[in-house]
């Protein structure tokens, strides 16, 4: 949605379930996308609880832990609105002079829209919307109610361990023989998936370093960084300025994927670009691990048209420096802007290869696997 | 002489302690030091300026000891060096001008081609040929040095007390130039920065502010994006301090500035050291934003005054002239005490904090030097340290007793 329209954008709001204020101080850049004030969010949400009959309460859930942040990462994010999308599924009955397949569809979309509201959809939740609707469209009418129910909760959980358990194991034993011993391997931020190639090239017994490379507001490498020194990981960890510094030593570099488009370009948590450019000026091969269902057919050039902006307080607020803190009451100020970017676009000439469950390919293959692909799970 | 001992040892201990830091402290503090000296020395009859030229190197070890990373204290050292030089042999010039020999060939140095070439070319101001000057020293060595030697005993005879009036003036007018060198940069500022600009910078830098508002003042409007250069976060105090003149300043995270850098339009930047091959020792960060703005052509231009212009070239780039800093600015070490114990068993630490202070930037990615003396490009810079530098004052060989 163009939220630089403002017609839409109040037609929107009297739409939304709940009231988020906009931010007063936004970048003029990036006008088109929401931004919100998000100190009085969650509260705000909360204290809807009783009022909200319409919304199931799984999917409440659901929006509340996206709002909070207490479930981030792609795969996470999906799974937990597919769970719950379940949920809703086996409550359902339809309502009297309805038909299921359009009643239904109409239900999850506007929860969609509840969830869309608490945070904006990943693409790899976008590509399970859209299944989810397929689904529910290409019903027989022969189907009796809880037939047809049975079938759309089986969907569900086929989706759910083709398409992400079972791609995970599938990607994490083509990686793991990438991995040689002696090397040392870079990874930023925190991925599910590249946790899981480390964890399981150290149980077969390789030899390697890792490279942890954080940066600001969320810091996600660190409890990336504690669950692999549990295991036994021998690590390093740095921010992601210093990482001209420490690509010298580095053999490999792995970085996880909200998405990848169709022109090849990486979309992913903001500085995987930034660390993919100094790989590639440093000759250090980048794997991209993504699963297939999270490619998507839009393409995109930079990392502007489309984005998400979170909280500017997270950039204005610099934990532990007093002398810098000052700045934090004036992210009002008229001249004095801070800008979250959560997501950036990596260029496909960074990224030698890309790690998926069909196999692993370079990153102009991405258009031919949506091409081929994409009926396959439509006809599950 | 114990009174400069003292101030010696008391500036060595504040470098060494990082009291002083940034390179306009240091230079300023250091050159003040050296005019102490120079005014406090009691030089003998003949050969005076060797010996002067002997006690200033002596302090400068000293102080280039208690810090090596902060390079501003040997560029000064080195450039006193120069001056005392310069002034020295100025007069010689005069006497032996009809052979239009450079004025810095000391005698003894004759065979070395190329640093005759480079400061010849500059104490004389004009291009000479050394080549055939050496045929010509080469054919007449003894006339030419008796001659040498013989006018330059009476020429420092004479000289004494004024060798070293002049010698103070040069240093002041050294700790001068290094106080004003913000004007010098912030004039240049109209020629780079047009109407409705996006410039990008990481971290502070007097200089930048300068930059930035003068363009203001004169009624240019710009904005600037900010990225916030952990783990220091000066950052924010730049946009601090540019939000209180008037300027538009957007702060963003260090990983957001590829995302950033295609809205650019140019890249400004303040560094800590200007080495001679023209790349740059700045803070850490700056390499991947100097690649960044390669890969969109966005013009990289680095702010930099004369006094950090170092004559030394950089070898092992990341390793030998980088400062590690507290690993506690990026890991609270509280939360991560347990995981310091997982290595027990093997006897090494399993967790390691790389926090480096600088970034090496080669020369290739760096379109503009804006310095007080005017712009150049990075192919320049190893003509302006022949201006700056003799070539004897460069770093001494390593002896094997020290």
């Amino acid at each position: 949605m163009q939220f630089d329209d403002q017609g839409r954008v109040n037609k929107s709001k009297k739409r939304a379930v709940f009231n988020q204020p906009e931010a007063k101080n936004r970048v003029e850049l990036f006008r088109h996308l929401p931004q919100y004030e998000h100190g009085s969010q969650l509260t705000d949400l909360e204290s809807k609880f009783l009022e909200l009959d319409s919304m199931h309460p799984a999917v409440y859930k659901v929006g509340v832990q996206y709002l909070a942040g207490d479930v981030t990462g792609g795969n996470a994010r999906c799974i937990a609105m597919l769970r719950a999308f379940q949920e809703v599924i086996n409550d359902y009955s339809t309502p009297p002079g309805k038909t299921l397949v359009r009643d239904l569809t109409a239900k999850i979309s506007s929860y969609v829209s509840f969830l869309i509201e608490c945070r904006p959809l990943s693409m790899s939740m976008g590509n399970a919307i859209r299944f989810q609707k397929s689904r529910i469209a290409k019903l027989p009418l022969t189907l009796s109610e809880t037939e047809a129910k049975a079938a759309l909760c089986n969907d569900i959980d086929r989706f759910i361990n083709e398409k992400i358990i079972l791609a995970d194991k599938v990607i994490v034993r083509h990686a793991a023989t990438k991995v040689r011993d002696g090397d040392v391997l870079l990874t930023y931020g925190s991925s599910c998936v590249v946790e899981m190639i480390l964890l399981y090239a150290h149980e077969l017994g390789k030899q390697f370093r890792v490279v942890v490379v954080d940066s600001r507001p969320k810091h996600e490498g660190q409890a990336l960084l504690r669950r692999l020194l549990a295991k036994g990981l021998s690590c390093t960890y740095t921010h992601i300025n210093a990482v001209s510094y420490i690509m010298h030593e580095v053999t490999r570099v792995f970085l996880g994927a909200s998405s990848v488009l169709s022109n090849g370009t990486t979309y992913s948590r903001v500085g995987t670009a930034c660390v993919a450019m100094v790989a590639h000026a440093f000759r250090v091969p980048v794997l991209i691990c993504c699963e297939a269902y999270k490619f998507h057919e839009r393409v995109q050039l930079d990392s502007i048209c489309s984005n998400e902006l979170g909280d500017s307080n997270d950039i204005a607020r610099v934990p532990g420096r007093p002398d810098v803190n000052s700045m934090d009451n004036r992210t009002n100020e008229k001249n004095l802007q801070f800008l979250n970017l959560m997501y950036d676009a990596t260029p496909s000439e960074y990224v030698s290869m890309i790690i998926t469950d069909y196999g692993m390919i370079p990153p102009t293959s991405v258009p031919v696997i949506v091409r081929e692909y994409r009926r396959e799970y439509l006809l599950i | 002489m114990p009174d400069i001992q003292a101030l010696v040892s008391d500036l060595a201990s504040k470098l060494r302690k990082r009291r002083v830091q940034g390179s306009y402290e240091t230079a300023r503090l250091t050159a003040e030091l050296l005019c102490a000296v120079i005014l406090q020395h009691k030089e003998p009859t003949t050969n005076g300026a060797a010996s002067l030229i002997e006690a200033v190197r002596r302090v400068g070890e000293q102080l280039i000891a208690a810090n090596p990373v902060e390079l501003a204290v040997g560029n000064i050292v080195r450039h006193v060096l120069h001056i005392i030089r310069e002034e020295d042999l100025s007069p010689l010039t005069d006497i032996v001008g009809e052979l239009k020999l450079s004025a810095e060939d000391d005698v003894e140095d004759i065979a070395e081609d190329e640093n005759s070439q480079k400061s010849s070319a500059t104490t004389d101001g004009c291009l000479l040929k050394p080549p055939l000057l050496l045929a010509v020293f080469e054919h007449l060595p003894d006339s030419a040095t008796a001659c040498q030697t013989f006018s330059s005993e009476n020429i420092f005879a004479g000289k004494g007390k004024k060798l070293k009036s002049e010698l103070i003036k040069a240093v002041n007018e050294l700790i001068e130039d290094i106080n004003t060198c913000r004007e010098g940069i912030a004039e240049q500022a109209m020629e780079l920065i047009h109407q409705n600009e996006v410039i990008l910078t990481l971290g502070h830098s007097k200089f930048v502010k300068e930059f930035l508002c003068a363009a203001k003042e004169k009624k240019r409007s710009f904005e600037v994006f900010i990225a916030d250069g952990a783990p220091k976060f000066e950052g924010h105090i730049l946009a601090k301090e540019l939000d209180k003149k008037g300027l538009k300043a957007i702060v963003i995270t260090d990983s957001a500035v590829f995302a950033m850098i295609s809205r650019v339009n140019m890249v400004i930047v303040g560094v800590h050291a200007v080495m001679a091959n023209g790349g740059v020792i700045a803070p850490a960060g700056l390499h991947v934003l100097a690649l960044a703005a390669k890969k969109h052509d966005v013009p990289f231009v680095v702010v930099a005054s004369t006094h950090e212009l170092c004559s030394l070239y950089p070898h092992n780039l990341e390793v030998l002239l980088n400062e590690m800093r507290c690993p506690s600015e990026l890991l609270n070490f509280e939360e991560f005490s347990d995981c310091i114990d997982y290595g027990i068993a093997s006897s090494s630490s399993l967790l390691h904090v790389v926090n480096p202070a600088f970034d090496y930037v080669p020369p290739e990615l760096i379109s503009l030097f804006v310095t007080d003396i005017g712009g150049y490009s990075p192919s320049y810079i190893y003509r302006l340290i022949a201006d700056y530098y003799s070539s004897e004052d460069l770093p001494p060989q390593q002896k094997p007793a020290s």
